[in-house]
């Protein structure tokens, strides 16, 4: 039985454009659970990023609730919620969103120095996780706009998960990179999630979602399927093919 | 103009507050410099229209009326250069005028026959009453308006023991006295009065000479010197058009000096903002730049783009502030009149107009065309690359790996110097913006707090009570004051006039300088013996230390040696110290110092002056209450300070409020993305306003803290400079670093709470935002 790291209830996103407003989901109600590697996805504007945002405490919900870890999320103010996500979530954009002022080190310890006071531990994770993403010392004194694609979305990574947040969030962290680069995230991710990170991942990409061993699927506002694929491997050949028949039952 | 048109429109729109801030700055410059414009190109014209229209005088002399000498006229008629001249009889006395604004006023007068006929040296009447009574006055627009006295009005005047009470039936203007400082004014009194008086003081009847002349002033009073010296006849007073003119304009020329110099301030700061709002638009829309180029705009139709809606803005808000001078203009010509003693409108000024579009349009200009040039030069590519020049290399200031500190601390330490350039503007802005605080801070302190340090500076000596005893009973009553446990001194102190160069001079004597609580001398000694002599400011240059000058009072003549040189606001300068032995070998009878009484606790000085005027009644001429007047002096630049500090302190808050919004705003814009991404990895808004309030207002702070405290140094100088155009070559004005430093952070706080107030909106940043829009 997996322990239960999210629990969303009869969740509700609006948009208001003037006077008119336009439902993303209703009513929807979804577990995430703890050491998943779980991947949403749909068509485009189906809502996948609204809800991971939502799950995040990086948006509200028009209404219903979000459990995090035992803790209500849609009742926290801004500040709350910020210090919720510095201590529980970690982010990976598509866009990767790296300070461009700072050099890739400096963005991993300025989100380090959140939650650690101790300024030479958050140096020698930083240090150690940069090994797990291969980016060497010297790339690491560069500045974001001086590595390319992958490298800076590594560090991305890196940043995202200094903290040791409870769950990694990742927009579509393949959108902007090539393939050689986009495995190279990609391997990062499946190593995070194999010594036990929960990562929520929204993507397009049907070869990045077998990296998940948990796929959702979301259409008219509600999880239309779950996909339970089972862990990762690149020798099983069967995954694809559950995967594959799956997004054919979903329209995909 | 159309191809630019929709690019100009876009500009205006997208920077709508930082436009609207830069307006409001420009049309403070504006305000400030119409102001000093029309004061420029008015007053002085206004002031010589009056002069010419009431045919005044280029100089004018008394003599006593029995050594007047019926060639006189004729011989100076017959001097080159003289236009015309005219002669009146007049009453010279040394006059107290009781309840000047609820004080004693000492002011020599001449009084006149108002009836008589005057072809120079008019008068033009304000006001006047239809009958006359048998004490009838006409009092000099100076006298009625600065000493508070109406129509009806009674007015006394002491002269000697003798009390005149006059009712006030009429109030004239002249352009021949005018103000205190002049030393000397007049009275007009309706025919059988005058008569009445003058036959009372029939020794002290004088003839008055006027005369014009076309040539230079002081040609003519040099000639007409030599001439009454051959004549063996003394001048009692004289004043000449230039020294009145000077006088009387004095505190509208330090206006005009004060306003210029803060307009030019708060000009620098305005251009520096355009400059850096400029240099910010072109990064924030490189790419729009670029995109521009591609399909075709020239550098030049981009840069007037940029630079036409700040020249708008200068054009629309100079405009602005011209007009809204002239609500102001007429508290400053009521101001000014009291001070000058002469009325005049100010009205619209073309000149000044086009003076301020000039002066504002030409800087602002080429301040914004030379930090938009550079977009003459951007590679379209480049541009929409956002690279702007090329691939910029950044400094990775204080790697948070490297370095030794707390990682938030050091955070801020990053944004201060990767913003270099907000923070040289900063620390510009709020370093020259100090200056004016510091400066108006002083005033406040000397004028306010220490009123005698700003007193001293324009007046001579300050005792609480000045004491005219009787002759026999001078040397008594002042060893039985010195006994008074709560008197800390008295002096004898003498005034009086004598000649040089048989020009009349202001004589302060006392008998010992050492003990005198304002020391107006500013270069070498005051006299200690008797063949000694300290020169007032007028005769430097013509006298050096060392040299020896004739002194003339009558028949008397004697030698002295010059030991220094002293100041005198109020007699620009022509006046003369002397030891009391050495006044009294000018003297042909006994000489009678006054008593000058200081007291411990000047408080006091109400109670003790009432139980010297009570105990010794039978034994002074007269007593005044000298504090008093001097709080009166005091009171009225009091008033003017206070106004000008709050105004300093306002404009200086405003000018900060807008500075901070425009680099606040900027910043705020050019971190959106990364103030979002910090958001998203938990940072919160508190972290974040600490952190951006961290960045720039340590520049601002140190500049303020730097600039106050090196107001000890450039203070003194700044004031140095303004009272030395008013003829005080030594200012007593102390400049107090707890009152600089207390300024200092009276103005970090306002610049904390404004930037508090600005980095708000931080809070409406949201992370998610930041996902949506990338």
């Amino acid at each position: 039985m997996k322990d239960v790291l999210i629990s969303a209830k009869s969740l509700k996103k609006e948009f208001y454009t003037g006077e008119t407003s336009q439902t993303i989901f209703e009513n929807l109600t979804l577990d995430i659970y703890k050491g998943d590697f779980t991947i949403i996805m749909g068509a485009s504007g189906a809502g996948k990023s609204t809800l991971m945002y939502s799950l995040s405490g990086m948006d509200r919900p028009t209404s219903g609730s979000i459990v995090f870890s035992d803790k209500e999320i849609t009742e926290y103010n801004d500040d709350e919620l910020a210090v919720f996500r510095r201590k529980n979530c970690g982010f990976v954009f598509q866009q990767i969103y790296l300070l461009e002022k700072m050099s890739l080190m400096d963005n991993v310890l300025t989100a380090g120095a959140l939650c650690n006071d101790n300024k030479k531990d958050v140096i020698k994770r930083a240090k150690e996780l940069f090994s797990l993403v291969n980016i060497p010392e010297i790339t690491q004194k560069k500045f974001s706009t001086q590595v390319s694609g992958g490298e800076a979305q590594r560090a991305g990574i890196v940043r995202a998960v200094i903290n040791k947040p409870s769950v990694v969030f990742a927009d579509e962290p393949t959108g902007a990179l090539n393939s050689n680069n986009s495995e190279a995230v990609l391997n990062v991710f499946t190593k995070l999630h194999r010594e036990g990170q929960s990562i929520i991942m929204v993507t397009h990409d049907k070869k990045t979602a077998l990296r998940g061993n948990r796929v959702l699927y979301i259409r008219d506002g509600q999880i239309f399927g779950d996909c339970d694929l089972g862990n990762y491997s690149e020798t099983d050949n069967e995954r694809e093919r559950k995967l594959d028949r799956f997004l054919t039952e979903m329209g995909w | 103009m159309r191809k630019i048109k929709s690019q100009l429109i876009y500009n205006l729109k997208k920077d709508k507050g930082s436009y609207i801030s830069f307006g409001i700055v420009v049309l403070i410059t504006a305000i400030m410099l119409n102001l000093a414009f029309v004061l420029l190109f008015q007053v002085d014209k206004a002031y010589d229209d009056k002069f010419n229209r009431l045919n005044t005088a280029s100089f004018n002399f008394t003599i006593l009326k029995i050594q007047n000498d019926d060639t006189l006229k004729e011989d100076i008629r017959a001097l080159d250069d003289v236009v015309d001249i005219e002669c009146r009889e007049a009453v010279f006395a040394e006059a107290v005028v009781k309840d000047f604004r609820d004080t004693d006023f000492s002011m020599n007068t001449l009084f006149y026959n108002k009836d008589e006929f005057r072809n120079m040296n008019k008068l033009d009447i304000k006001e006047e009453k239809a009958e006359m009574t048998d004490n009838s006055i006409y009092l000099p627009l100076y006298v009625s308006a600065f000493g508070e006295f109406g129509i009806d009005d009674e007015i006394v005047y002491e002269i000697g023991d003798t009390k005149h009470s006059f009712k006030v039936s009429g109030v004239a203007e002249e352009m021949q006295y005018g103000n205190y400082g002049k030393g000397l004014m007049g009275a007009y009194l309706p025919e059988k009065v005058y008569e009445k008086f003058a036959e009372e003081y029939k020794e002290q009847t004088v003839m008055e000479y006027s005369v014009i002349t076309n040539g230079d002033i002081n040609t003519l009073q040099n000639e007409i010197s030599d001439l009454t010296e051959k004549k063996g006849i003394t001048m009692l007073t004289s004043c000449d058009r230039v020294s009145t003119k000077d006088t009387r304009t004095m505190v509208c020329n330090l206006i005009i000096l004060v306003l210029s110099a803060f307009a030019m301030i708060i000009l620098l700061v305005s251009v520096f903002l355009c400059k850096f709002r400029i240099s910010n638009s072109i990064e924030e829309d490189m790419v729009n730049m670029g995109v521009l180029k591609a399909l075709g705009y020239t550098g030049n139709m981009i840069i007037a783009g940029v630079v036409l809606p700040y020249l708008m803005v200068t054009v629309f808000a100079s405009l602005s502030g011209v007009v809204l001078s002239y609500s102001v203009l007429p508290v400053l010509a009521e101001i000014l009149t009291l001070q000058a003693g002469f009325s005049f409108a100010l009205s619209f000024d073309i000149k000044g107009l086009i003076c301020v579009m000039i002066i504002l349009a030409v800087i602002v200009s080429l301040f914004t065309y030379t930090s938009a040039k550079r977009i003459r030069k951007l590679q379209p590519i480049n541009a929409i690359r956002g690279n702007g020049e090329g691939k910029s290399v950044k400094k990775n200031y204080f790697p948070l790996d490297e370095t030794n500190g707390r990682t938030k601390f050091l955070l801020v330490m990053k944004q201060t110097f990767s913003n270099g350039k907000q923070n040289v503007l900063l620390f510009g802005v709020s370093f020259v913006l100090t200056i004016l605080v510091a400066f108006a801070g002083t005033m406040f302190y000397n004028v306010i707090i220490e009123p005698d340090n700003f007193i001293s500076t324009l007046s001579e000596e300050m005792p609480q009570i000045i004491i005219s005893p009787d002759m026999e009973q001078e040397d008594f009553i002042s060893d039985e004051l010195k006994s008074n446990t709560e008197i800390k001194s008295v002096l004898k102190y003498a005034v009086g006039t004598v000649n040089t160069d048989d020009m009349p001079v202001t004589v302060f004597a006392c008998e010992d300088f050492s003990r005198v609580s304002n020391d107006l001398c500013y270069l070498g000694e005051n006299p200690d013996e008797k063949n000694e002599i300290a020169l007032g400011s007028a005769f430097e240059g013509k006298y050096d230390i060392g040299d020896r000058i004739e002194m003339h009072n009558g028949d008397i003549s004697h030698f002295y040696e010059v030991t220094g040189f002293v100041q005198s606001v109020n007699y620009q300068g022509n006046v003369c110290e002397f030891s009391l032995e050495g006044y009294e070998m000018l003297c042909s009878e006994k000489l009678v110092p006054a008593l000058y009484v200081y007291l411990d606790n000047p408080a006091d000085t109400e109670k003790i002056f009432k139980e010297i005027e009570e105990t010794y009644s039978d034994k002074i001429i007269s007593i005044m209450n000298y504090q008093k007047m001097t709080e009166t002096t005091q009171e009225m630049y009091s008033g003017i300070t206070s106004v000008i500090v709050v105004v300093i302190f306002i404009l200086t808050i405003l000018i900060v409020l807008f500075v901070l919004y425009i680099v606040i705003k900027t910043l705020l814009v050019k971190r959106k993305q990364e103030l979002g991404i910090y958001k998203a990895i938990g940072y919160s808004n508190r972290q974040l306003m600490i952190q951006t309030i961290g960045s720039f207002l340590p520049s601002s702070v140190i500049a303020v803290l730097l600039s106050s405290a090196l107001g000890m140094i450039y203070v003194p100088k700044i004031n140095q400079f303004i009272f030395e155009t008013i003829g005080a070559m030594k200012n007593n004005m102390e400049v107090s670093f707890v009152f600089l430093m207390i300024f200092a952070f009276v103005q970090i706080t306002a610049n904390l709470i404004i930037s508090i107030l600005l980095t708000k909106p931080i809070k409406k940043i949201s992370a998610y935002a930041l996902i949506k829009e990338g």
